[in-house]
């Protein structure tokens, strides 16, 4: 699928101030339909009850981390498919190769800039990014 | 007291004197003389720790810095820290406030600007020279509001400087925690165990927060671009 400005986004990150600007940032590219959630464990069921297009989540939370959700997410044979963004401020490379086998589909890392996240959201969804 | 060398040549006289004269009886007995001078130096060295040991223990029971470093300082250092992530969440909510507030007024005078200016262009009333400065406004304004869009955007990623500083200080907060915990058990054992049942926290495993200056992080990557590489290294 592409990305469409109706797609439902579901972005986890337990600091309430990086939620509300990857929200910010998402609506400036059309995207309104955000929910949020504050670790991977109030992410699950979120996840599993809702009809999400995309899960953009950080590593680094109390409760579940961010790269035991995209597992679980991988693992749920209803969930499998759905593409996951990492936006997170872990940058060793064992992470990145660990989130890479747990099959993310995309990496960005903090701080970030608004041409990354909409670059790495067009290339998730197949579209030719202009910044790439 | 150790024994002296005196003491000990005396003794070794003795055995060697009896192993002369082949008196077993003798030999026994200036062998469990020499003994007794090593058990006594043994001794001596034993009285003379445990001693030591007391002393430190009386001075470390009477070391109110540590009991008040346990007790008060480090709990106070975790609020004080629990209190800059509070202010920093509070700052960068009030700051994206602003901007949520700024962000439809700037919308609204850029659509203004767009509808009038081809209005401007039709109006017969409006003398030349008042139709070309009113124009070259709205058209500078188009132009310094979209900028002012985009810096508002800038504005709002910036505050992310509070998550990145607050994985900072959430990390010191647990070794503060645990530091509490050594502490706390240091002045249980001096006040021999009276109360030294705290729980230490048990650590995340895995996630390490952003990259400090300074502090080792191991193999990390040097920016967005070289996970890029990785990853299109990994096949992605």
């Amino acid at each position: 699928m592409s990305a469409q400005p109706g797609m439902s986004i579901l972005v986890v990150d337990d600091f309430s101030t990086m939620r509300r600007i990857i929200k910010g940032l998402l609506g400036d590219l059309g995207f309104s339909n955000v929910t949020e959630a504050d670790d991977g464990l109030t992410a699950l069921p979120l996840l599993k009850a809702g009809n999400f297009d995309l899960l953009i989540t950080d590593w680094n939370m109390p409760g579940m981390q961010g790269v035991e959700l995209l597992r679980q997410v991988r693992a749920d044979e209803r969930l499998k498919k759905l593409p996951v963004l990492m936006l997170t401020a872990e940058a060793k490379r064992d992470q990145i190769v660990e989130a890479a086998q747990a099959g993310v589909n995309g990496y960005v890392i903090k701080p970030f800039t608004a041409a990354t996240l909409k670059e790495k959201i067009d290339k998730i969804f197949g579209k030719p990014s202009a910044a790439a | 007291m150790p024994a002296t060398a005196d003491e000990c040549r005396q003794w070794v006289e003795a055995m060697h004197a009896a192993l002369a004269l082949e008196d077993e009886q003798a030999f026994a007995a200036a062998l469990q003389g020499f003994n007794a001078l090593q058990d006594s130096t043994v001794m001596t060295h034993v009285r003379k720790v445990t001693v030591d040991l007391q002393t430190a223990l009386e001075q470390f029971r009477s070391d109110s810095r540590l009991i008040d470093l346990a007790e008060r300082q480090v709990p106070d250092a975790r609020a004080r820290l629990a209190h800059v992530l509070k202010l920093t969440d509070e700052a960068a909510h009030h700051t994206m406030d602003l901007v949520d507030q700024c962000c439809p007024l700037v919308d609204t005078l850029s659509q203004e600007a767009a509808r009038l200016q081809p209005l401007l262009q039709r109006e017969p009333g409006a003398s030349e020279s008042l139709r070309a400065a009113v124009d070259a406004h709205l058209t500078q304004s188009a132009a310094h509001l979209k900028t002012v869009r985009t810096r508002l955007a800038d504005v709002l990623l910036a505050q992310g400087y509070q998550d990145l500083s607050g994985q900072i200080i959430r990390s010191v907060m647990k070794l503060v925690d645990e530091l509490e915990v050594a502490l706390g058990d240091l002045v249980s054992i001096g006040r021999l165990g009276s109360d030294g049942d705290l729980e230490r926290p048990v650590a995340a495993p895995g996630a390490q927060g952003p990259v400090v200056p300074g502090v080792e992080h191991g193999d990390t990557v040097g920016g967005q671009d070289d996970i890029d590489a990785m990853l299109s290294g990994l096949g992605m």
